[in-house]
């Protein structure tokens, strides 16, 4: 991106070098994406020197090597629609095989070489790039200005489509992590928008986000209590979205220029692509726009009247899911304090109209539906870093999906239904299906139908090595565990043996850590940084946070200390601090992991005095009983059946 | 394992859940990953699970399914269709009797009748819950009594299946007449 002279606001600002890292809020859209930050405790979007906030999401890969993002990729678009990635957002997190990845689009996909995992790749200048990476440019890009606004960026949140499943997620945090960026958290964007909306107006009350962007549709419903942000209930659609709307008006032009789109070259599509949002932006004001035939020949005229037929069942698609979502929040429409419009595709007239007419009430529309996103996120980011207001706000998301395994006969056993508020963990408990099965196949899936294979694949792997007994007696737990950002984790264990296994979820779509690793490294030969010495850094940073956070912590609850146990904790701070002083980052990661080893049972007995005094505020003669159970998972799952063998060659 | 003492409430069957999810919000409040975004690992591990713990036990009380079967396990008593007796034939019989009626009002689109007999299984629902209020009140009962219970567990479920039955034949009639709607705006367009 190009560096711009000072702008006449920067020369008011005083630098401070001593000023900690500002954390920064990410709204990594499908058609356009934002960085802003808190300033002055209000939320701000970063512009670029033309006062411009948004950078589309458009990347351009040029001959010698050069990367191109934002406004001058777009331009390039036209001319180079292969060696230019728009949208990248639909790709994240699928398989190459998916058939969302062969809707109308100029690109060409590499399909993976054997044993490569199973995601989308674009062939650009005779290499190959997967989504995550072109993502990570764009944040890069965000990153850039960033750093170019406030000189030292500290962690950043970034936003997700609620409806985005567990593979889509890891792949955003994977190209947060690849771009440089320490993760503070995956958002959720409706609940970003509410964030945005509900600390402006200090509003309680029921609410409704209807966010349609680029090429994602989410709905929440959510409950605003004295700073609780409650997430009731999420639906949506993330495969729909404005890009829906071009692609539809699109085939319009094809059609009045009478062109058949299936013999179009690729720059053909990708002119015509931009045609139609240019019409669609012109439609939002007047009632009929003309544009130059791009095959030549005469004007080609589309009406509103026109275009709201096409969006029509786009449109109908997103209020199904609405009805939904207030149906799983046990809330109906009327009962309502406000409905919340996100996304630039709700500029559209026809998008006001129909949402008015769903929930029965106008929408807020405020704050602009392009920033609101990104500015929820910097408040975010801002309360995380501990930089934020001294109001209590807290955000209580949910899974957008059920998550469960498949069990006998393909069918699904949801372990986690949809709407469960994160973070979860449970249980389930299952059997073998035939004597002397030695191993468990565990196949974890994502999605509300019966049977496993019409849902999303998140991964499949194996317990091995369990003696041969007769069905039904071995005995496997499944734990399933979702974190803050929505990021699954499963562990398995058999029982009888103590044999068990823990997976984070990624394989099926994701990138393993040794292939981000490799990106990471990739990157270094780009000249781009330098790993070793970032590696060094961030334990650094990390050995300071968990040192501070430790003292403080024996410093607050001395009598929760068992007798030498603040010896044990001492001697592992001093070891770490010692580690901090050398340069090998592997001594100082190994230090902070023998400090959280001596911490483990002390940190428990803050936790569950934490836990009593939040309910000694609730009613007092509970507590002591309280305490004693509050300890571990608690999960009151029924045993599900049993558990189909691996397959032979597993 | 105790839902009820994870979040301090009584250990019956009938709760003041408004009462509950306060407290469910001021565990989480306490708990929730965001207040240990700078904390060392073994605490933010520590206020995950506990946090990951009390949104389960909110989740199973805040259910009367699953509030019943934490209630029948606390009390030694397995749960799960497999554990549990069989319903009787009699109660077969009538729920083979409701489903065809349902998929006949279904089939002739007789959107009344659908909610008709979703009411009629509402009450059944009810009633079954007002057993179990009053026989998980609070006061030690034996073993033996509670499992005579047992039964409603399995006949909940099925109401439960069949209301949201119920339910998605109401939407999918819903949704057919709104398609019809968009239609006739289209031709007024």
């Amino acid at each position: 991106m190009s560096q711009s002279e000072p702008r006449s606001s920067a020369l008011l600002e005083i630098f401070d070098p001593k000023a900690p890292p500002k954390p920064i809020g990410i709204d990594l859209g499908t058609t356009n994406s934002l960085v802003a930050c808190v300033k002055n405790e209000r939320p701000v979007t970063i512009k670029d020197c033309d006062g411009d906030a948004i950078v589309p999401s458009v990347v351009h890969y040029g001959p010698s090597g050069e990367v191109i993002v934002g406004r001058h990729a777009q331009r390039l678009a036209a001319e180079h629609p292969r060696e230019t990635i728009v949208s990248v957002k639909r790709f994240m997190g699928r398989g190459g095989d998916d058939p969302e990845t062969r809707r109308l689009g100029p690109y060409e996909f590499v399909p993976p070489a054997e044993g490569e995992p199973n995601v989308v790749r674009f062939a650009v200048r005779g290499k190959t790039v997967t989504p995550v990476e072109v993502s990570a440019e764009i944040l890069r890009a965000l990153k850039r200005r960033a750093e170019d606004e406030l000189r030292s960026v500290g962690g950043a949140v970034i936003t997700v489509p609620a409806y985005f499943d567990d593979a889509q997620r890891q792949a955003t945090k994977d190209a947060g992590r690849l771009a440089g960026l320490e993760v503070l958290r995956l958002l959720n964007e409706p609940t970003a928008a509410a964030l945005a909306y509900g600390l402006e107006k200090k509003q309680n009350g029921k609410f409704a986000v209807y966010d349609l962007g680029g090429g994602t549709f989410d709905v929440t419903i959510l409950v605003l209590d004295d700073g609780v942000f409650q997430v009731r209930s999420t639906g949506g659609d993330s495969a729909l979205g404005g890009d829906d709307m071009d692609r539809a008006l699109a085939e319009e032009v094809f059609r009045l220029a009478g062109r058949d789109p299936a013999t179009a070259s690729p720059s053909e599509v990708r002119v015509v692509l931009d045609l139609a949002r240019r019409i669609k932006h012109g439609l939002t004001d007047a009632e009929i726009v003309d544009v130059e035939n791009p095959f030549g020949g005469s004007q080609l005229s589309i009406s509103r009247a026109r275009f709201e037929e096409l969006v029509a069942p786009i449109l109908a698609r997103t209020g199904v899911a609405c009805r939904r979502a207030l149906k799983d929040a046990g809330i109906e429409a009327s009962e309502l304090d406000g409905v919340i419009l996100v996304g630039g595709a709700t500029r559209v007239p026809a998008v006001k109209r129909y949402v008015a007419k769903l929930f029965g009430r106008e929408p807020l529309g405020d704050i602009d539906p392009d920033e609101v996103v990104a500015l929820g996120a910097a408040i975010q980011a801002d309360l995380l870093a501990g930089q934020g207001r001294p109001d209590d706000v807290l955000l209580l998301d949910v899974i957008p999906l059920s998550l469960g395994i498949e069990v006998g006969g393909g069918v699904v056993d949801r372990i986690l239904p949809r709407n469960t508020t994160i973070p979860a963990a449970a249980r389930a408990t299952y059997t073998t299906q035939e004597d002397n099965q030695t191993g468990f196949e565990i196949h974890v899936v994502q999605g509300e139908r019966e049977l496993a294979a019409d849902c999303r694949s998140l991964a499949r792997f194996t317990l091995k090595g369990i003696p041969p007994m007769p069905a039904g007696m071995a005995r496997l737990e499944v734990t399933f565990r979702v974190d803050a950002d929505g990021l699954l984790s499963v562990h398995a264990r058999e029982e009888r043996t103590g044999k068990e296994q823990t997976v984070s979820v990624k394989p099926s779509y994701g990138l393993d850590d040794e292939t981000v690793e490799q990106m990471l490294l990739d990157a270094i030969d780009h000249g781009e940084e330098d790993l070793a010495a970032r590696k060094l850094a961030e334990a650094r940073v990390e050995a300071s946070r968990v040192a501070s956070s430790t003292k403080k912590s024996l410093a607050a609850d001395p009598d929760l200390l068992e007798p030498g146990e603040r010896e044990r904790i001492e001697a592992a701070l001093a070891a770490l601090e010692s580690a901090v002083k050398g340069t090998d980052a592997r001594r100082i990661e190994l230090a902070i992991e023998d400090l959280d080893a001596a911490t483990k049972d002390f940190a428990g007995r803050r936790m569950n005095r934490a836990i009593a005094a939040a309910i000694a505020g609730q009613s007092l003669e509970t507590v002591e009983k309280s305490v004693e159970h509050a300890k571990g998972i608690e999960a009151a799952h029924a045993e599900s059946g049993p558990l189909p063998p691996p397959p032979p060659s597993g | 394992m105790d839902p009820f003492a994870t979040l301090g409430a009584p250990r019956r069957f009938d709760l003041d859940l408004a009462a509950l999810e306060k407290t469910h919000r001021e565990l989480s409040r306490a708990l929730h990953p965001d207040k240990f975004a700078s904390a060392s690992a073994s605490e933010r591990r520590a206020a995950l699970e506990k946090a990951a713990s009390v949104n389960e036990a909110w989740r199973v009380l805040r259910d009367p399914i699953r509030r019943a079967e934490a209630l029948f396990q606390l009390e030694g008593i397995e749960v799960g269709e497999t554990k549990e007796p069989k319903p009787s034939p009699a109660f077969l019989m009538e729920v083979m009797e409701q489903r065809e009626e349902l998929a006949e009002a279904r089939a002739k689109k007789d959107l009344d009748r659908v909610r008709k007999l979703a009411a009629a299984i509402g009450e059944r629902m009810k009633a079954a819950q007002e057993r179990l209020g009053a026989a998980f009140d609070g006061s030690s009962r034996s073993a033996d009594e509670l499992a005579r219970l047992l039964p409603l567990l399995g006949e909940m479920r099925f109401y439960r299946r069949f209301l949201d039955e119920a339910s998605a034949i109401e939407e999918e009639a819903e949704e057919a007449l709104l398609a019809a709607e968009a239609n006739g705006e289209k031709v007024h367009a």
